[in-house]
């Protein structure tokens, strides 16, 4: 389970989000909300639509500020006063926008090259190898010029991915990865994201709310109820299916219209 | 706390073993800021070989960790070996850099970019883009005459609402910068005067210099060039961002002409605008002068407007004023034009504002030169 007991310490390694309250002014988003990502493992936060999922993935990379609460990556504090330890432990996270967010006025390579130039004094020659390496582990080897524009979905997808992992980072966050990809090219990316995991040891933070990549890529999960405001269940999104505590729940994972009764908050 | 850069030849050595080449990785490669490439390192291997037919190992016994870094290496110099056609294996590598060489998959032929056309190819493409451009300009006056008819009539596919928007922001939005700049304008232009014609004792007809200045070029030149800048970026980048985010497209797919919809309302609005914006700002720029001519050579408003009336003719303000229309029919097309061309990504919103920007200006001073070619010849 993923949820955390608070008579328990802290768990020293994966990311810890504690007690955290996501707002906008006098609108609650979510609530409450408490859970463990385990190192090395998928984690997806799913939920219906304006829930709040991206909104969660927002804070926990720190593009926005939480109410109330905290995140902790391997027992660093996310919202610290530290300027340069925040600084350090953003280079540690890797995002993968819904758009993608390439940058359209660079090439792929460049686009991938970007936080290498900037956060690292490898030379033009080993940042070339390495852009190049990650473009290879995406499936985009020797795209290196094309710019944004001349791929497709699938492509901007994987290189998105590319200059996410760029740094080599220990956590990947993914807003909805697979929307608006067809089911085969979803289904390549899902087991991209599961080799990578593996083979660079990755913390994977997923929002999704696609039903076939949850139960593909997702070691454990948490349903943001935007009813309640608030996580209604936490675990693996195939024993949540059967055995989900809340009706909208299994509703969800099984593609099913609520009953009345359950959709009532 | 950053750890102490470990020197690059420590990552590696070559090695020479009875059966071929090793190439034997060592050390942190994460905690080294530098680290060799690929190319260093294939041509070191293949310069050790003592024949063709020599294998290469790669060796990681020796790695102190299984950092990403050693993969990229490990792939590009696996890949650069492969492409000489030279039998590569591993061995003792760390398990994840194994997992990650072995998840990466080289390009296949078909994959890699393709290589650049001849030049005479592109030559040939971009003078055909050039003449599909001008056909597309000409289309686009062309809809402007055939389409402004309805739009009197009230049967343009545009909206009320969001025409009078554009009335106010190209009109009314517009006169806290027309005012400042065509008040200092004028004012620039009276002190300019008055200090030479005083040398002359001619501090009197500096009514006539400001008064046929502004009204025939000034008012409309400067009013032209705030406009462009100020309406016609916006012009462009909101078009462009339309396009770029296929709201065009969806305007299309339920029967509504862009043009009629997007493109006529701004014309419009401009073209009614300009000439109005012009007379405001006729009227400030001899405002300033006349303000100059009062502090500078003592010259009472009275007399300055009087002399005014007697040397500035009405014509210099109706070619003044016809300049303005055709400089806002010429800002709005640039602008929706470019606008609605714009490539499908960022970069080109801006691409877009700016070529505006630069276009209208060119154009306006164009249009400058052709109506005093034209004013002269005719004498008037």
């Amino acid at each position: 389970m993923a949820e955390l007991d608070p008579s328990q310490p802290l768990p020293e390694k994966g990311v810890v989000v504690r007690d955290l309250t996501l707002a906008y002014g006098d609108t609650v988003v979510q609530q409450s909300l408490s859970f463990h990502v385990r190192p090395a493992s998928i984690f997806v936060i799913m939920g219906v639509s304006g829930c709040g999922k991206s909104t969660l993935l927002r804070h926990m990379i720190d593009l926005e500020q939480a109410e109330q609460g905290d995140v902790v990556f391997d027992g660093h504090r996310l919202w610290t006063d530290d300027s340069a330890e925040r600084a350090a432990l953003q280079r540690r996270i890797g995002v993968l926008f819904q758009s993608t967010a390439l940058w359209s006025s660079m090439s792929v390579g460049e686009n991938v090259g970007l936080p290498l130039q900037l956060h690292t004094r490898l030379s033009a020659a080993e940042i070339r190898d390495q852009v190049a390496f990650k473009l290879a582990l995406v499936g985009l080897a020797g795209q290196e010029s094309r710019m944004p524009s001349e791929l497709s979905g699938g492509m901007q997808k994987r290189a998105g991915l590319a200059r996410a992992i760029a740094l080599d980072p220990d956590y990947l966050f993914l807003d909805e990865p697979s929307a608006g990809l067809d089911p085969i090219t979803s289904q390549r990316l899902d087991a991209l994201i599961m080799s990578l995991r593996d083979a660079l040891q990755l913390s994977v933070i997923a929002v999704t709310h696609e039903l076939p990549s949850i139960f593909t890529i997702a070691d454990d999960s948490i349903y943001l109820d935007n009813e309640s405001r608030c996580a209604i269940a936490h675990g693996d999104p195939r024993v949540l299916a059967e055995h989900a505590e809340h009706a909208r729940v299994r509703a969800f994972l099984n593609r099913q219209p609520i009953a009345a009764e359950d959709a009532a908050p | 706390m950053p750890q102490p850069a470990s020197p690059i030849s420590t990552l590696y050595r070559i090695e020479a073993r009875p059966d071929g080449v090793a190439l034997v990785l060592a050390g942190d490669w994460g905690a080294s800021a530098q680290l060799p490439t690929t190319q260093r390192i294939v041509a070191e291997v293949l310069g050790a070989r003592t024949h063709d037919a020599a294998p290469v190992v790669i060796d990681g016994t020796e790695l102190a960790s299984a950092h990403p870094r050693v993969a990229a290496v490990v792939y590009g110099v696996n890949e650069q070996l492969r492409t000489r056609a030279v039998d590569v294996h591993y061995e003792g590598l760390p398990e994840s850099v194994h997992a990650l060489v072995t998840l990466a998959r080289p390009a296949q032929a078909e994959e890699r970019t393709p290589a650049r056309t001849h030049w005479l190819n592109r030559l040939g493409k971009r003078g055909g883009r050039r003449v599909a451009s001008v056909a597309d300009t000409a289309e686009l006056i062309g809809n402007a005459f055939a389409a402004t008819p309805k739009l009197a009539v009230g049967k343009a596919q545009a909206r009320w609402v969001d025409f009078m928007a554009l009335i106010r922001e190209t009109g009314a939005a517009s006169l806290p910068v027309v005012t400042v700049v065509n008040l200092l304008i004028g004012a620039v232009l009276g002190f300019v005067g008055a200090v030479q014609l005083a040398t002359f004792g001619a501090g009197l007809y500096l009514a006539d210099l400001v008064g046929i200045a502004v009204a025939r070029e000034m008012a409309a030149i400067m009013t032209a060039f705030i406009m462009a800048g100020r309406i016609g970026a916006t012009f462009a980048a909101h078009l462009a961002t339309m396009e770029a985010n296929e709201e065009i497209d969806a305007l299309r797919m339920i029967g509504v002409s862009p043009f009629e919809f997007l493109v006529l309302p701004r014309l419009t609005a401009l073209t009614l605008m300009m000439p109005l914006l012009f007379l405001y700002a006729a009227a400030l720029g001899i405002g300033g002068g006349m303000i100059v001519a009062d502090v500078v050579l003592n010259t009472s408003p009275a007399s300055f407007l009087g002399r005014l009336q007697d040397a500035v003719a009405m014509r210099h303000f109706v070619i003044g004023f016809i300049k303005a229309v055709c400089f806002g029919v010429l800002i709005a097309l640039a602008s929706c034009y470019l606008g609605m061309r714009a490539g499908r990504n960022a970069a080109e919103v801006g691409r877009a504002a700016t070529r505006t920007v630069v276009v209208s200006i060119i154009g306006i001073i164009v249009i400058d030169a052709i109506f005093a070619l034209c004013t002269n010849a005719l004498g008037v």
